[in-house]
């Protein structure tokens, strides 16, 4: 019985399936939005599901000169260390599947996969830009990881607790939003970082590097990573809704302020031009570093 | 019974039609033109005619992209380098000539330095002929080559003959 609940929870709720559709209408809702704030129309609804079908229908090509075990195993192994943090978030308002003391380092640990994998497999490519993109993406990794998890201890430290059901629970009576706005913020700009949106896209910048790290994927690898990305856009807005705008809830309700968050987040992402990779890593480490720190010190003052 | 993986076959081959119709990712390459047609296609992008409407993304990379449009007449220097970047390109992909250069040589027909027009090199999908072509032709171009996609009425592009030339 505990097994087939198991399977279950990976196949289909609160991972999966579930998650994998949730992650394409976050992506829509996201794209939709940026286009809106463009005065543009924007894509249909159903356009990550097309791009992804169609992505895994192509033919799939293995550059000369890449580790083939590393080049077909990196993007598996970077959706399913998205997926599997998903077991223990709150996913869409529900109680999270999983749950024990200190999974909120896992979950952060599962979610930098993705950018490890990312990482890696512009290393294994074997193409200039490809490496010039994982460079980039491993030094902004470094760059906004640190204060991303200040930002997100915040609300652990005053709940007393490093396990999301119970951080949960404590921000449901408190909201963060106001008792911690610097750490609110630092959290939502980290998640651009972490999800390379403008202005962080350095790492996959069009117009100077082709495609970043994923230069040389096509076909299936490039739609696992593209999986990958939006599922963790829903993990981390959830995370971020989760432990600053009040904790779960109504799922409705719940859903609504993920939305607003989206809706803020795209429209930094219209305003913002992006920025040099140096630029990234010195705001982060001169300004966003500190400033976690500072409110750290602040609960532990005060607490 | 027997009918059975036939029909599997013919919902996946339409799932994978529709999406392949819904979202065509392009990339552009200049072979040797003038820079009109460039100008024109890159006005196409812009959030004025908004072709995300339709799936379309500029893509950087050939490997994501689906269709090549390619603007100009190939000259010699270009010829390999337009291969190469076709090469690379993941299986099924389309390539649409754009502007009067590419379908016939147009003001350059003649030159010594020129290959030819481009379906020389390529097997061409789609022409849009202009000089340059305005957005909404180019748009005009790229929808009818998605609607004999749909439709299954591609015409088996002619094989250019490699290598006769150059």
């Amino acid at each position: 019985m505990e097994t087939i609940l198991a399977i279950t929870s990976i196949m289909f709720f609160p991972a999966g399936i579930s998650l994998i559709l949730g992650g394409m209408l976050y992506e829509w809702a996201d794209r939709k939005l940026v286009a809106r704030f463009q005065n543009r129309i924007g894509p249909r609804w159903f356009q990550p599901l097309a791009d992804t079908i169609k992505l895994i229908s192509k033919e799939e090509i293995q550059p000369l000169g890449v580790n083939q075990a590393l080049f077909f195993g990196l993007p598996i192994v970077a959706l399913a260390g998205a997926l599997t943090a998903a077991l223990y978030v709150p996913i869409f308002g529900l109680q999270p599947a999983h749950s024990f003391p200190g999974d909120l380092i896992v979950t952060l640990y599962l979610l930098s996969l993705l950018t490890m994998c990312t990482g890696l497999a512009g290393w294994n490519s074997d193409s200039r830009f490809s490496i010039v993109g994982a460079t980039r993406t491993l030094t902004q990794l470094f760059a906004y990881e640190a204060p991303f998890l200040l930002a997100l201890l915040g609300p652990a430290m005053a709940a007393d607790s490093w396990q999301i059901s119970k951080i949960v629970a404590y921000t449901q009576t408190h909201w963060m939003i106001v008792l911690q706005p610097v750490g609110f913020v630092i959290a939502l700009i980290g998640l651009m970082g972490k999800l390379e949106l403008p202005p962080f896209d350095a790492p996959e910048a069009e117009t100077e590097i082709v495609a970043g790290a994923l230069t040389e994927y096509s076909g299936r690898g490039l739609a696992l990573f593209h999986i990958g990305k939006s599922v963790e856009m829903v993990i981390g807005v959830t995370l971020v809704t989760a432990f600053y705008l009040g904790g779960l809830g109504n799922p409705l309700i719940f859903l609504a302020k993920t939305l607003g968050l989206l809706l803020v987040m795209a429209f930094l992402q219209s305003v913002l031009v992006r920025l040099r990779i140096d630029q990234t890593v010195g705001m982060w480490w001169r300004a966003g570093a500190i400033l976690a720190l500072l409110q750290i010190l602040a609960l532990i003052v005060l607490k | 019974m027997i009918t059975t993986p036939n029909l599997i076959n013919k919902v996946v081959s339409g799932i994978t039609t529709w999406a392949r119709v819904n979202s065509p990712w392009i990339i552009h390459f200049n072979s040797g033109s003038c820079n009109g047609c460039d100008i024109e296609i890159l006005a196409t992008l812009t959030p004025y005619y908004d072709i995300e409407r339709f799936g379309i993304k500029l893509k950087g990379s050939p490997r994501h992209a689906d269709v090549l449009i390619c603007t100009g007449p190939v000259t010699r220097q270009a010829r390999d380098r337009l291969l190469r970047i076709y090469e690379q390109m993941p299986e099924p992909k389309f390539v649409v000539a754009v502007g009067s250069c590419g379908i016939s040589g147009g003001t350059f027909a003649g030159c010594y330095n020129i290959v030819g027009h481009i379906d020389e090199v390529l097997p061409v999908d789609a022409y849009i002929p202009g000089c340059p072509p305005r957005p909404e032709a180019i748009i005009d171009g790229v929808v009818k080559l998605l609607t004999h996609l749909k439709n299954g009425t591609r015409p088996e592009p002619i094989k250019p003959q490699l290598g006769e030339q150059a």
